[in-house]
């Protein structure tokens, strides 16, 4: 299994039956392909839709029924269409019970910047509705590697980068560990296996501490 | 011409009275889906240029508005994002395309709505502390913040602008419009925002074959209603795309 995969097999095992769910792209949509047995969730695309569903076939495909990334999706019975304002409005106001977000960085208060980094000494690419995302939810899951290509940790003490949300993380899923958001710490909470707790803390500049009950990453 | 007429004409007739150069236009759309397809391809047969366009986000690579800044016609966005298009990236890191600040997604559209409604402005507490900091966006004047019931919000002005161009499904010959799925988007707020305001329908149809309570823009926002791609080729048009860029998978 791939980094990637193990990342979205983790993150599925937080949804709980009857939830709205926003996945952002890349490894959080990945993570809808492993939905617990049992649980039936909502998916929410931020382009105005509560009820995304799979991929149709070409044949089926709708110019006119996209996803947030413009991809082509079904919709699912129950599903319902808002306009833009109030699809960010119900992000803001907190109607949703769960969101994924991918990050370029994470810090032990639970802020996250994932909508800037400099590029040509310009930030780039912009926030698109992630801000409202973090602003809203209930219950955020930030999932990322753990360390970049050079090695050096994402899981910050301090997130260096503009942020995209203040001290609202909850859970952070990378391809070494599981992470909750403690109080200025965080507490490890699982390791991916074959993973030592040795390698994780060489791999974490945030403060941290071990959980009681800390063990291997089910997926 | 009255609110209530017949609004149907040309594409030539209806985008005429867009300036050759500086335009600001609102453009409806979502990463390039549901978006006026054929105005567009207009905009660039006619090099109107120097453009400042109002946009949810860029669009989608190498496809409708896109070309717009290929082309080099766009020379500001305003817009929640920069980089879901390779070529509004070019633009931007060569210099070519200004952005002022990215405004989240839901500020923005709020501040468009405001302008649709008649409102001065709007109060979102989204970002503060964070879009305010000093040294992140080059501002003439620093984010206005205000508390409001123990909540800290950014002042956002409501934003307008001359010329809105969106995307419906079909038209009434007066300008009631009905939207098909996740074509609604930002398109009915963007056309309530314009003070000249172009539909690209796919069709267009008699005046009472729109049930009222289908009506999801109302005909006197509307001043201009052109005919696009039927929805075939609308279909047809994306099915394309996706197929090519491994959106969708060929079928035996």
């Amino acid at each position: 299994m791939n980094a990637r995969e193990l990342i979205a097999r983790r993150v599925a095992k937080e949804f709980e039956d009857g939830q709205l769910v926003n996945l952002g792209f890349g490894m959080p949509t990945q993570a809808s392909n492993y939905l617990p047995e049992g649980v039936s969730l909502m998916f929410h695309g931020e382009n105005g839709v509560v009820g995304v569903g799979p991929k149709p076939t070409a044949s089926q495909a709708c110019a006119d029924m996209t996803n947030a990334g413009s991809e082509p999706v079904t919709l699912v019975n129950g599903a319902a269409i808002m306009d833009l304002a109030t699809s960010l409005g119900a992000m803001r106001s907190g109607l949703l019970d769960v969101t994924v977000l991918g990050a370029l960085e994470v810090d032990q208060q639970g802020n996250v910047a994932n909508w800037a980094a400099k590029r040509s000494g310009k930030w780039w690419p912009g926030m698109g509705g992630a801000m409202e995302l973090c602003y809203g939810t209930e219950k955020v899951i930030v999932c990322l590697m753990q360390a970049d290509k050079k090695g050096n940790s994402k899981i910050l003490k301090k997130c260096s980068l503009p942020l995209t949300g203040k001290k609202c993380v909850k859970i952070i899923v990378t391809d070494k560990a599981v992470y909750e958001v403690g109080d200025n710490q965080l507490i490890l909470k699982e390791h991916a296996p074959g993973v030592t707790l040795e390698e994780i803390t060489n791999l974490t500049d945030a403060d941290f501490t071990v959980a009681a009950d800390f063990h291997e990453m089910q997926v | 011409m009255s609110k209530l007429g017949n609004k149907v004409m040309s594409m030539d007739d209806a985008l005429k009275c867009i300036p050759q150069t500086g335009a600001t236009i609102l453009m409806g759309g979502f990463v390039g889906a549901s978006e006026p397809t054929c105005c567009i391809n207009w905009l660039i047969e006619h090099n109107i240029s120097n453009i400042k366009l109002i946009t949810n986000e860029p669009g989608m690579n190498g496809f409708g508005r896109a070309m717009l800044y290929k082309n080099k016609l766009v020379r500001e966005i305003i817009s929640s994002h920069v980089g879901t298009t390779e070529e509004s990236t070019a633009e931007y890191l060569d210099g070519n395309l200004k952005i002022e600040q990215y405004y989240p997604m839901g500020t923005l559209i709020e501040k468009i709505r405001a302008g649709a409604m008649g409102l001065g402005g709007v109060l979102v507490p989204v970002g503060v502390g964070i879009l305010d900091e000093d040294g992140l966006f080059e501002l003439d004047e620093p984010k206005q913040v205000i508390n409001v019931g123990g909540m800290d919000c950014f002042v956002e002005a409501a934003i307008r602008a001359p010329i809105s161009i969106i995307k419906a499904w079909r038209a009434d010959e007066i300008g009631n419009l009905e939207f098909r799925y996740t074509g609604l988007n930002c398109n009915a707020t963007y056309a309530m925002a314009g003070d000249y305001t172009i539909a690209e329908v796919e069709e267009i149809v008699p005046v009472g074959t729109i049930p009222p309570e289908r009506v999801g823009c109302a005909a006197p926002f509307i001043n201009a209603v052109v005919q696009g791609l039927s929805i075939e080729e609308h279909d047809e048009l994306y099915r394309q795309h996706w197929l090519k860029i491994g959106k969708l998978q060929q079928e035996d």
